[in-house]
């Protein structure tokens, strides 16, 4: 079955893979910035962004144990399993200091989006 | 170890133990059995279980954002199937109400599913580290019975109500547990960069910051956000309007048939 037929037979899945190639064609371009956890901190533990520009946080969890990003500030929430990457985009944003922390450690794990102008 | 997992645990389970306490206040007064519940509680924890422990390959679907995309699935399925209840039991055909226990089921399986599975997550990664197994697990019952108590109370307090009163609150909070729904989907999918992020319509977290005892409990009940976006603004609305245009439809049905 061709790709077009099958496509045609799963409306679906069709709308699933539009909306994905969409997405991706919409974040090419997007700076791409890396934080760490380990230990159940992050690196670096503040992270300057430009001002009212779309970037893509690329958070890698080099802890074994599962970690959620949370920032009430971006209004951000993502589970990160343990040893595993996850991607949280944010912004346009306003100057500004934009706290997060990890959800399932919260005393060590702190930090903060900066957008300077 | 022990005041985190009391704050996380009731968190996730206050938003599912309000869905619930609505429902079962509805069942109530409408004279239903209650026996969905079972279901619904059943559905949800085998849901989340699976949820959870394919975490890992979720998360890596659609370029890393798959988890985005099965929670905001999983929220949109909830306020559709809000509205789906409200025109079946507003229609009051014998043929549409014994489809309501299926829509409750449904409902609070997808709730508990979308909740449980991060508490199972966040569970299992403690598991791992002996020393903080007892704070965590005395922390997450007591995060899990405070989250219980405040449904308990709420289904109380819906019953004490006088009887009209009863379903047209339910009715309502049931709008407001869809809206809520559907913008916290919204929020995910801006998350993961399928939908566009908008303007900020009001910054209210200087005076009611959402990291503060009422404002989780806002957040719970009404999806209360100190910055909302206007796509957030935009999707609450529908939610809210789907539930009350189900009813209104079903209404206006019900007196065209005689």
């Amino acid at each position: 079955m061709s790709i077009v037929n099958m496509l045609r037979n799963k409306p679906l899945l069709m709308i699933i893979g539009v909306c994905a190639l969409w997405a991706n064609a919409s974040a090419a371009g997007t700076p791409v910035i890396e934080i760490r956890i380990k230990d159940h901190l992050f690196f670096p533990e503040t992270v300057q962004i430009p001002v009212n520009t779309k970037v893509k946080l690329m958070v890698i969890n080099e802890d074994a144990t599962p970690e959620e990003f949370e920032s009430y500030e971006l209004n951000r929430e993502k589970v990160i399993p343990g040893n595993h990457k996850a991607v949280i985009f944010v912004g346009p944003l306003p100057p500004g200091e934009y706290p997060f922390f990890g959800e399932f450690y919260p005393k060590t794990a702190q930090g903060k989006v900066v957008v300077k102008p | 170890m022990l005041l985190n997992s009391v704050v996380l645990i009731l968190q996730e389970i206050l938003e599912a133990a309000l869905l619930v306490s609505v429902l079962m206040a509805f069942t109530r007064v409408i004279n239903l059995r209650v026996y969905w519940l079972a279901g619904g509680i059943g559905l949800g924890c085998i849901g989340s279980l699976i949820l959870s422990l394919n975490m890992v390959t979720i998360s890596e679907w659609f370029d890393y954002v798959g988890q985005e995309v099965v929670n905001a699935s999983l929220q949109f399925a909830i306020t559709l199937v809000l509205a789906l209840l409200t025109l079946l039991y507003s229609l009051k055909t014998p043929a549409t109400l014994k489809w309501l226990p299926f829509c409750m089921t449904l409902a609070v399986a997808c709730s508990l599913t979308r909740e449980g599975s991060e508490i199972f997550i966040y569970i299992e990664g403690v598991l791992s580290q002996p020393p903080h197994i007892r704070p965590t697990l005395t922390g997450s019952g007591i995060g899990a019975g405070i989250g219980i108590s405040v449904g308990v109370l709420l289904y109380y307090g819906l019953l004490g109500l006088p009887q009209h009163w009863i379903i047209y609150s339910c009715l309502l909070l049931l709008a407001i547990i869809a809206g809520n729904m559907s913008a916290q989907a919204a929020v995910l999918l801006i998350q993961a960069d399928w939908l566009s992020s908008s303007i900020v319509l009001w910054n209210s977290s200087n005076w009611l910051p959402e990291n503060s005892i009422p404002g989780h409990l806002l957040y719970a009940l009404i999806g209360y956000e100190a910055t909302p976006s206007l796509l957030q603004g935009l999707a609450y609305g529908a939610g809210i309007l789907s539930v009350l245009m189900a009813w209104s439809l079903g209404r206006i049905c019900n007196k065209a048939t005689p």
